[in-house]
Formats: structure tokens, C-alpha cells, sequence
């Protein structure tokens, strides 16, 4: 299972959290240790399955999501580039103010991804964009190049806005959001996801079938013989024939 | 946006939240599964839908509202009609506009601001994917345009082949019966003349072979072939290769016409081949061409 950590193509804010397995209290210490407003943190079970927890970090909300989907920016069909620090344009799709928890979710998405303006790793050109959209109740997440052929390099005529492309720099993945803290990596449910199981559970149901069919067979020999033992055969006329 | 009248209203149910939250840890391990999929058919029934409580830790988070669009950069898009998540192509497609329409828009914003936006060709700075994996991109990319080319070009050889094939038949054709009617032509010639009792002087007959094209030869130009070459231009076809020249070399120390009768000699490669050992007695003729 791929581990993102490393790949987060925004080179912003110091996220450089590492922590394994703890959760909680001390994660929340090294936010303020590095003082950080918030946090990605990746967690990756069993080798199969990752969760992203994105938390605001003095007190606010977390929200643990499972990830799906993940291409990282090393595919080489992924061929866009951009540079590193330029500032994101981050379009969301309109379902986001549908509900209170996917307008929660926005909020701390544009905080999250969106670098801050003076911040000093951050470059001057606009030249990517984010997009965010929920489909069938998960949000996915592209990054786009921008590539507008243009002459000059000031003005931009408005012929060149309409030859403008869009070259995937990736990475991408897909959220299902599973939970909502009241609290950071913590704290009161706000919501569940009423849709959500457990790639666990699912996996043990994928291998439920296979367990019956020993079962089955098992009682299916004991069946057998039980009629076998209810209507004895009656007895073979030839089988002395060949004894002598 | 409205939050702030909810904030003063919450306080009181913060506490009825702590009672939810007991009950929905057991809750979520029994929702039922129809098809077994990731995805629940029949949403349980017990999970946690705190409005207040989002809206309220929104409120807390957000960013005060009057905040320039500069600083949030963000574009909200329609989008237009419901997308299959099944779908690959048209998933990818709905991103694509939404991100196009969202750039639009915000570069339309970004002009009028006057702020500089796209990226000058001679800014060179770090970017997010090293040269090196760029490179390799670019290979790849390449290579996939010289298959697709190549397959192309297979197909493109193998009409033209057919194609050519079919034109040689029908030259050799030609070629045959032209050469017929010659023959012909010379017979009725002869007969006619033998007729006419070797009289004349050749002034009225038809000699239609004569019509002084048939020792030219075809006007073609073959390249590197002088008119007095006689190996119909194949003998120089530039150097042989590495391998044709060990076999020659093979070829004319042992082959049809090889070197001239040393095979009996007592030479240094030959005391030591136990091979033939039927062979023996060299002659002592020192004679070794090397």
C-alpha cells in the first residue's frame, strides 16, 4: 500500500508529522510543537487499507476519511508538472453547500490545501489547480496543470483563455469521509457516515461463501449416509457369482 | 452565513451530544448489508447527524468573511448533471470541465485584479516533479507515439506490398507479351521477305521492330551501376557484414576452391586435432600461407 506522506505536491506549511500509531494527545503536541494550525495524517492498517485524518489543531474538528483510488504522482501517464509553492486554485463542485457537514468539510479543505498567501515558500504564478468534487457521497481530489499557450508573457488575450488546457500533474485518491470529531483527533461524533463499512467487514464477507461450502459439504456426507443406512440396498443376486 | 445567532444557542446542547455519542459506537456494527458491497444499501438508522454541532465547529473554524477572494482562491462550480462514479471516462471528463470552467473563472478574477498569473517562459524554479521523472515521462510518451507510428507504417507496408505484387504480375504480363508480338513481328518479316525473293531493299515494308526503340534498354537509372557492368549492379553493395565476413573467411580456407592443398600439413593447429586421426603425415612443406 502506497504511502502518500511524502508526495504532498504542497510544499506550504511545515506538515512534517511523522508519528506512527499514537494518536490523540500526541499528535496534537507536535502540531503545536511546529506550530501548525492543522494536520493530514496518514494511516495506513494492514498494509491494505489507509485512512487520512484531517484535523484543525488547537481544538477543532477531525475528520478521519478512508482512502480509495490512489495514484501518486509517479505514474508516468500522469505528465503535467508545475512548480513547487505556487499557490493552488481550488474549484469545488456546488454539492459542497448541500449539507452542513460537506460545508464543514469545504472549510477545512480550502484551509488545509489552499497556501497562504505571504507564506515564504510559496511562488508568485497561479499554474494549478485543485479540484475537489463529491460523487456518489465521496469528495475526489485532482490536481490539474494549467498550460495556456501564450506569447507574451503579461498579457493574456482572450483567444488564449479559450486554448486553455489542463494536463494532469496528479496525485489523486478519493475520500470517503467515515467520521466527523467535534474535537481534534477527538472528541464528540458530529456525524457518521450512514453508508460506510469497514473494509474489514467487507472483506469478511467476501470470505463467507467459502467457509459454507465445507460446511455444506460436511452435511452433505452425514445426509448420505443417513439414507444410505434408511433404505438398505437390496442384496446383489451376482455377488457370489464370481467368488468360488 | 448566519452562524453566529446559532452560537449562543449551542451551549445547551453540547451535553445532549455526549448521550448520542454512546449509543452510535454500538449502532454502526450492526447495520445490515444487502449486496455486500462498500457501500451500505439501506443507511443506518442510528448514526450520527449532529447539524448543530457541524455548523457550530464551522462557525468556530471559518475565516472571517471579509476576507479577499485572494487569499481563499477558491471557484465553486455547477455541476451539471449526475456523473456514474462507475464511469471512468465521463467521471474524469465532469474534473476536467469543472476545472476548466473554475480556472476560467478565476483567471477572468485574477486579470482584473491585475495580478500576474501565468508563468513567464524564462521563470525557472523548482517544480514539484524532479527533471529526471520528466524525462522519463517524455520517454515514455515517445515511445508510445514510435509503436503507434510503427504499426501504422506495418500495415501501410504490407497494402503497398500486396499492391506491388500485384503490379509486378501484371509488368511480367506486359513484358511477356510484348515479347511474343517481337517475335511475331520478325517471323511475318522474315516470311514476307522470303515471299518477296530477297529483292527489295527494305524501304516499304513494315518493320515495326525497328522503330529504333528495342536495344534501348529501359531508361531507368539504376544508381552505382556503370553501362558496362555485368553483375546487374549487385557485385558492390557496400562492406558485408561482421558475420558474412568470418563465414568467407571460413568459406575460402575450407570451402569449394579454398586454399590450395595445405590440408595435410603438420602445422600447429593440426597436431593437437585428434579428430581425423586416420589423417596423419604431414608433408614437410613449409609453405604455409598465413
Amino acid at each position: 500500500m502506497l504511502n502518500m506522506v511524502s508526495l504532498l505536491p504542497h510544499c506550504k506549511k511545515d506538515n512534517k508529522v511523522e508519528s506512527k500509531e499514537i494518536k490523540g494527545a500526541t499528535l496534537n503536541e507536535l502540531v503545536e510543537l511546529r506550530n501548525c494550525s492543522s494536520c493530514l495524517f496518514f494511516e495506513c492498517r494492514k498494509h491494505k487499507d489507509l485512512y487520512l485524518w484531517m484535523a484543525k489543531c488547537p481544538n477543532g474538528p477531525s475528520v478521519k476519511f478512508l482512502v480509495n483510488a490512489v495514484h501518486t504522482m509517479e505514474e508516468l501517464k500522469l505528465t503535467g508538472n508545475h512548480l513547487r509553492g505556487s499557490r493552488p486554485l481550488l474549484t469545488f463542485s456546488t454539492n459542497f453547500d448541500n449539507n452542513a457537514h460537506w460545508k464543514l468539510l469545504k472549510e477545512m479543505i480550502i484551509q488545509i490545501f489552499g497556501t497562504p498567501k505571504g507564506h515564504q515558500k510559496s511562488k508568485p504564478y497561479h499554474d494549478h489547480v485543485f479540484v475537489f468534487s463529491i460523487v456518489d457521497d465521496h469528495i475526489w481530489f485532482r490536481n490539474y496543470q494549467i498550460s495556456v499557450p501564450h506569447n507574451e508573457s503579461d498579457k493574456v488575450s482572450r483567444g488564449s483563455l479559450e486554448k486553455m488546457t489542463l494536463v494532469e500533474v496528479g496525485p489523486r485518491f478519493c475520500l470517503n469521509p467515515i467520521k466527523i470529531f467535534g474535537g481534534s483527533f477527538g472528541g464528540p461524533t458530529l456525524y457518521e457516515n450512514p453508508f460506510y463499512v469497514s473494509p474489514n467487514q467487507i472483506r469478511a464477507l467476501e470470505r463467507k461463501p467459502k467457509v459454507n461450502t465445507f460446511a455444506k459439504k460436511v452435511k452433505a456426507k452425514t445426509r448420505r449416509k443417513m439414507h444410505e443406512l434408511s433404505n438398505p440396498l437390496e442384496p446383489d443376486e451376482f455377488a457370489d457369482m464370481w467368488k468360488e | 452565513m448566519g452562524i453566529s445567532d446559532r452560537e449562543v444557542s449551542l451551549s445547551d446542547e453540547d451535553e445532549l451530544q455526549e448521550d448520542q455519542v454512546n449509543e452510535d459506537y454500538e449502532s454502526e456494527s450492526e447495520s445490515e448489508l444487502e449486496d455486500g458491497d462498500v457501500k451500505l444499501s439501506e443507511p443506518s438508522k442510528d448514526s450520527v447527524y449532529d447539524t448543530e454541532g457541524l455548523l457550530d465547529k464551522l462557525g468556530d473554524i471559518s475565516w472571517p468573511q471579509n476576507l479577499p477572494w485572494i487569499d481563499k482562491l477558491t471557484v465553486d462550480i455547477d455541476q451539471a448533471q449526475e456523473v456514474d462514479v462507475n464511469d471512468d471516462l465521463a467521471r474524469e471528463l465532469a474534473f476536467y470541465t469543472q476545472a476548466l470552467e473554475g480556472t476560467r473563472q478565476a483567471f477572468e478574477k485574477l486579470q482584473k485584479m491585475e495580478v500576474p498569473f501565468l508563468r513567464p517562459p524564462d521563470y525557472y524554479a523548482e517544480m514539484v516533479k524532479s527533471d529526471s521523472h520528466m524525462e522519463k515521462v517524455k520517454g515514455r510518451l515517445l515511445a508510445e507515439k514510435r509503436k503507434i507510428e510503427e504499426a501504422e507504417e506495418r500495415k501501410k507496408a504490407r497494402e503497398a506490398k500486396k499492391l506491388a505484387k500485384e503490379v509486378q504480375a501484371q509488368k511480367q504480363k506486359e513484358r511477356a507479351k510484348q515479347k511474343k508480338e517481337e517475335i511475331e513481328v520478325v517471323k511475318k518479316w522474315r516470311k514476307q521477305r522470303q515471299q518477296s525473293g530477297f529483292s527489295d531493299k527494305g524501304n516499304d515494308l513494315p518493320l515495326d521492330f525497328e522503330d529504333g526503340k528495342s536495344f534501348e534498354r529501359s531508361s531507368k537509372k539504376r544508381p552505382g551501376v556503370s553501362p558496362g557492368d555485368r553483375s546487374g549492379g549487385k557485385a558492390w553493395q557496400g562492406g558485408k557484414k561482421g558475420k558474412m565476413k568470418k563465414r568467407d573467411f571460413r568459406d575460402s580456407k575450407f570451402g569449394f576452391g579454398g586454399k590450395k592443398g595445405m590440408k595435410k600439413q603438420n602445422t600447429a593447429e593440426t597436431t593437437n586435432d585428434f579428430r581425423d586421426s586416420n589423417k596423419g603425415g604431414a608433408s614437410g612443406n613449409k609453405k604455409r600461407k598465413r
